[in-house]
């Protein structure tokens, strides 16, 4: 479980990036954290596995202050996937790559052996085992930096930005994977600027704006709320769009679905009536 | 710790006397403490050049950027300190501790104050060729991108684990080897799109440039290199016709 309450933080030239945040998510869950650039989204991130320790508030990671761990400590807790994979790869293949964490954090040979044979099953790098990392199209390479983190099996696993350059399919693959990752009793963060992606894989969303978490709820709620949506830069997904258009034809048909197949369910109970 | 030894070369505009003189002043003014830094070896005369070299420090009202240079360099100095005393003695350790904040000082003096164009206009102006000059402001101009850059990849290598302060000294130098790699890819990466971009926007097509601004000296320049001159001149009369003053020779009471 993480626990927030009243973070705040500053950069060092200055920047406010976190005015007294709060915020509770329980093991198991499934989070989207949504924001115009600059809302304070990564700097928060950064704290649930103590890159950066708060100022002023308190991060706790099941009941343990951040301030009192390693990063490498709650790295075993907390596996934090960055945006841009290029910032991390570095090994000669993507075996090694994947080995890197699990050496880091003290496994044994055996745990290594298997849970690097897991992560590349889990995530279809199989084929690639050998390459090098560097030499992989930029979605693959993504894959091979979540291998890189997810093979340590963290109870929390938070991505930044994960479907940035990546395919329609990618995106869809990468939806189901962390899905299943979060249905085996795991909690998945994203940070993410992408509505449908959040709305279709996740069942929480966090709105963020100038540092201050501005909406929190499910994602039928948070993103059909023209309020919440201007303030943050976000546009809705398009089947809320649709839903709301029809709302304003039709009477009681309801103004807050997000997903294609909650609207054609509503659409064919309404037409068989 | 690389972070904020970066920053304190890394541009910062303001409005001052300093800011605002000629590069080519400001580059004289740090060839010349260079010179005197490098000419002496006792404390005395390396703490009048220290002193020196904070008025333009004061000046350009820079003194919390000048500090975190030196922070910055903390480690080093103690090492200079540390060698220099066991291989002559303590007073050439400080005079020799002295030096490197002078040249620190001298340097960051410099670049805190000077635009990269600036610089690069100042150059051209002093008949380097354009490319050179180009390629100069460039280099300036990316190392906070660098700085920041780095400090990204050591995020993301804590979040997988990495711990830079663990093992013995091969081991820790072994443990930067995962910051070092994607480093010099993602630079060397860079450095071809920004080629390429170059190139499409017919970089190099005209031999010969005209330029929107012209560099001129200002009284204020001529002023400051008055002050300069005086400065190297009083320095040179003491270190080569006036030898024996002992007060120059002075040295800590121990």
């Amino acid at each position: 479980m993480i626990e927030v309450a009243d973070l705040w933080f500053t950069y060092p030239e200055g920047t406010i990036a976190l005015r007294g945040v709060s915020l509770r998510i329980g093991d198991g869950e499934s989070i989207a954290i949504m924001g115009e650039n600059g809302a304070g989204k990564t700097t928060l991130v950064k704290h649930f596995n103590g890159l950066l320790k708060p100022q002023k508030g308190t991060v706790l990671i099941d009941g343990v202050d951040t301030r009192e761990v390693s990063v490498a400590k709650l790295a075993k807790k907390v596996g934090l996937v960055f945006q841009n994979p290029d910032h991390q790869l570095f090994s000669s293949t993507v075996e090694e790559e994947v080995m890197f964490a699990l050496k880091n954090l003290g496994f044994t040979s055996e745990e290594i052996k298997e849970r690097t044979n897991w992560v590349l099953k889990f995530l279809d790098l199989e084929k690639y085992r050998e390459r090098s990392p560097l030499s992989l199209s930029g979605g693959e390479r993504k894959r091979v930096a979540l291998a890189s983190v997810l093979c340590v099996k963290p109870k929390i696993l938070v991505l930044d930005e994960p479907t940035i350059g990546q395919d329609a399919k990618q995106k869809r693959k990468l939806g189901e994977l962390l899905k299943k990752y979060q249905e085996e009793g795991n909690t998945v963060i994203v940070v993410t600027h992408d509505v449908e992606f959040a709305s279709k894989y996740f069942k929480r969303i966090v709105v963020m704006a100038k540092g201050k978490v501005i909406a929190d709820g499910p994602p039928n709620k948070v993103l059909t709320n023209p309020t919440i949506l201007n303030e943050s830069s976000l546009t809705p997904p398009q089947v809320a769009i649709l839903s709301y258009e029809i709302a304003k034809k039709i009477n009681n048909f309801p103004k807050d679905i997000v997903l294609f197949n909650d609207l054609l369910q509503e659409v064919i109970t309404r037409v068989k009536r | 710790m690389s972070y904020t030894m970066f920053s304190a070369f890394e541009f910062k505009r303001k409005d001052t006397y300093i800011h605002n003189l000629d590069p080519r002043t400001k580059m004289f003014m740090t060839l010349i403490f260079m010179t005197v830094a490098l000419l002496f070896t006792s404390i005395v005369p390396l703490l009048i050049t220290f002193i020196a070299t904070l008025i333009p420090v004061l000046l350009a009202k820079s003194v919390k950027e000048w500090l975190s240079s030196l922070k910055g360099t903390t480690m080093l100095l103690v090492f200079i300190l540390v060698i220099n005393s066991f291989v002559r003695d303590l007073n050439f350790a400080v005079a020799m501790v002295l030096r490197l904040i002078v040249l620190i000082t001298a340097f960051s003096a410099f670049f805190l104050t000077t635009h990269p164009d600036d610089l690069a206009q100042a150059l051209i102006q002093m008949k380097v060729p354009f490319d050179f000059a180009f390629a100069l402001s460039m280099a300036t101009r990316y190392v906070p991108t660098l700085a920041r850059e780095a400090q990204t990849i050591m995020d993301a290598q804590m979040s997988r684990g990495l711990e830079l302060q663990r093992g013995g000294l091969t081991q820790k130098i072994r443990n930067l080897i995962p910051l070092i790699i994607p480093l010099i890819v993602n630079s060397v990466r860079r450095a071809m799109s920004i080629a390429e971009s170059l190139e499409s926007r017919a970089f190099g097509a005209i031999k010969k440039r005209t330029y929107l601004y012209q560099l001129k000296l200002t009284k204020g320049d001529f002023l400051f290199l008055c002050f300069l001159i005086m400065y190297f001149v009083t320095m040179i009369y003491l270190k080569f016709y006036f030898p024996f003053t002992t007060w120059m020779e002075w040295k800590l009471p121990l």
